[in-house]
């Protein structure tokens, strides 16, 4: 019998989560009761104050919606979207390929970079596409100029960054399918749809579902490319939480205590969100099975 | 044959920013906005002249060296940590606690790490941008690598421990030479996410000495002329060796993402 491994192996990434969890955890509810400026954290205790002034900043009530809304939106699409481009890639052969690595880099590519090349493609006088928009009778083609189009801009942007990843993990998880089981399927006369129902599905749900989940939660992170494309707007209508906090914590008001309050109520929905997910996912893969 | 046209489609679009970039840093300033995807006259001066636009040289040495850093760090934490997530009784539970700290937004954690940092004197230091993105991925990192002590059959283990070996030597002379190709991943992966971050670096790190190459793409935008195509070519000049980099090592991330994933 194996002696047991000695925790303190992982002293270190414990005390990284004290620094990262604990200690930020403990600081903003300190700062989101009390008034700060950047110069003094922590003056007076003023109890719910910073709270109101979070809800009375216009943008944040509807950014809290808004974020969560796109981390839906895009943790479907790319999960899906992921899905199909990993079945395409495993019904060529069983290796990820060329074109499974070429499929990565937008993975590996910074978002703020990502950013820049869409805001001057899209650019509606003189833009990478504006021609083509011309071409195609949609003179003036300017998705940026609305809040809808922006969102629906940032979303897609998003998806094209992330959808390599549900791939990814995808095509891995397409892996533990046993072939035989989909062959004796088709020669039972299934449907592509049924023996993918009955299946595959159930082999690779676990990893999609887990898959889903992490794009879920880093759809509620978007921020680099806010910055760089809209900026939040046209108006407030791309001002997603981060970019909410960022700006008032950082940008023009410095308002740290009212930034810190912003930031609890966001990781609450966020926290909320997620594990209401989980939750979800657990029943679903028992039923599996 | 579907099936291939759906994919180059596919890699078109994965492609077309990136491309779209390189036929901006190729163009003119005037024929920046020419309403189309290629250029209409050439020139390679954006290359030349976007050093003296920006400090670009100190910029991607503040990127790689916080990126370079933050791996190396991210990983030493990591690796004995996966070991015992991996194999302590109930280790499964301290990974779940570090996913789950991974899964709040960065930004949660931005204000109280930038009076600490102020407070150790960290704050516009690469240094502080190591330590930040660094222990910001070590969740990352367990994760990963936690699959692939996973893989390593406990057997071995056993066999090294009759063998007299106490469990921290098990992990050192043991497991970890077998665990290379989880670290390779597991460093890529920390690094491709410090390179490529943009929230630390534009609260922590601001100045022109300690700017990283995102922060200063960005601002690239606040001027009053930008210089598109020097943009551009910034941007290439930054990206470039990531994309050698992950084309070159491609097996070793396909492998570590997939082994974290599929348990």
């Amino acid at each position: 019998m194996t002696r047991r491994v000695p925790l303190w192996l992982a002293a270190p990434a414990i005390a990284g989560l004290l620094l990262f969890l604990v200690y930020p955890t403990v600081y903003l509810v300190a700062l989101a009761l009390t008034r700060s400026s950047l110069a003094h954290p922590l003056r007076v205790f003023t109890g719910v104050e910073n709270f109101q002034k979070a809800f009375a900043a216009p943008a944040f009530a509807p950014s809290l919606g808004k974020s969560t809304l796109f981390a839906i939106v895009v943790a479907v699409v790319t999960t899906l979207l992921g899905l199909g481009l990993a079945m395409l890639l495993r019904h060529r052969g069983a290796g990820f390929g060329v074109a499974g690595a070429l499929l990565l880099l937008p993975l590996v590519t910074a978002p703020v970079l990502v950013g820049v090349a869409w805001k001057l493609l899209l650019a509606p006088v003189g833009g990478g596409l504006a021609g083509i928009a011309a071409a195609l009778g949609l003179g003036g083609f300017n998705p940026l100029g609305s809040g809808v189009g922006a969102l629906i801009v940032l979303g897609l942007i998003h998806i094209w960054q992330w959808t390599p990843f549900a791939a990814l993990i995808a095509f891995a998880a397409l892996g533990v399918v046993r072939p035989e089981l989909v062959e004796s399927a088709r020669v039972d006369g299934a449907s592509p749809w049924r023996t993918f129902t009955v299946v595959t599905w159930p082999a690779i749900a676990p990893s999609l579902l887990a898959v889903a989940t992490l794009e879920l939660v880093i759809g509620y992170k978007v921020f680099d490319t806010i910055v760089v494309i809209t900026s939040g707007g046209p108006g407030f209508a791309t001002a997603l939480s981060p970019f909410v906090i960022y700006q008032t914590g950082l940008r023009g008001s410095f308002d740290m205590g009212t930034a810190a309050a912003q930031t609890l109520v966001f990781a609450a929905v966020v926290g909320v969100v997620a594990t209401a997910v989980t939750t979800v996912r657990a029943r679903m893969v028992r039923a599996e099975g | 044959m579907k099936a291939r046209l759906t994919i180059a489609v596919a890699l078109v679009i994965a492609l077309l920013p990136v491309a779209y970039l390189l036929s901006l840093a190729v163009r003119p300033a005037d024929d920046v906005l020419n309403s189309s995807l290629l250029p209409n006259t050439w020139t390679w001066q954006n290359f030349v002249r976007v050093f003296d636009t920006i400090d670009l040289t100190t910029m991607l040495a503040n990127s790689w060296i916080s990126a370079t850093g933050a791996a190396v760090l991210a990983v030493a934490v990591a690796t004995p940590a996966a070991y015992v997530t991996a194999r302590r009784t109930g280790g499964d539970r301290l990974l779940s606690v570090l996913l789950a700290s991974y899964c709040a937004p960065p930004i949660v954690a931005i204000i109280p790490l930038f009076f600490a940092l102020r407070y150790a004197g960290l704050t516009n230091n690469v240094g502080g941008l190591v330590l930040v993105n660094g222990i910001a991925s070590v969740p990352v990192a367990a994760w990963l690598l936690d699959g692939f002590v996973r893989r390593i059959p406990v057997e071995i283990d056993e066999a090294a421990a009759v063998d007299g070996l106490t469990p921290a030597r098990v992990f050192a002379k043991v497991v970890l030479p077998l665990l290379w190709p989880g670290v390779v991943a597991a460093l890529l992966v920390v690094f491709f996410l410090s390179y490529n971050d943009f929230l630390f670096a534009v609260y922590l790190a601001v100045t022109k000495e300690s700017q990283t190459l995102t922060v200063g793409l960005s601002l690239f935008q606040g001027d009053r002329n930008v210089q598109f195509g020097q943009q551009a070519a910034a941007g290439l000049l930054g990206i470039a060796p990531v994309y050698v980099l992950a084309l070159a090592a491609q097996r070793y991330l396909v492998g570590g993402l997939t082994t974290g994933a599929v348990k």
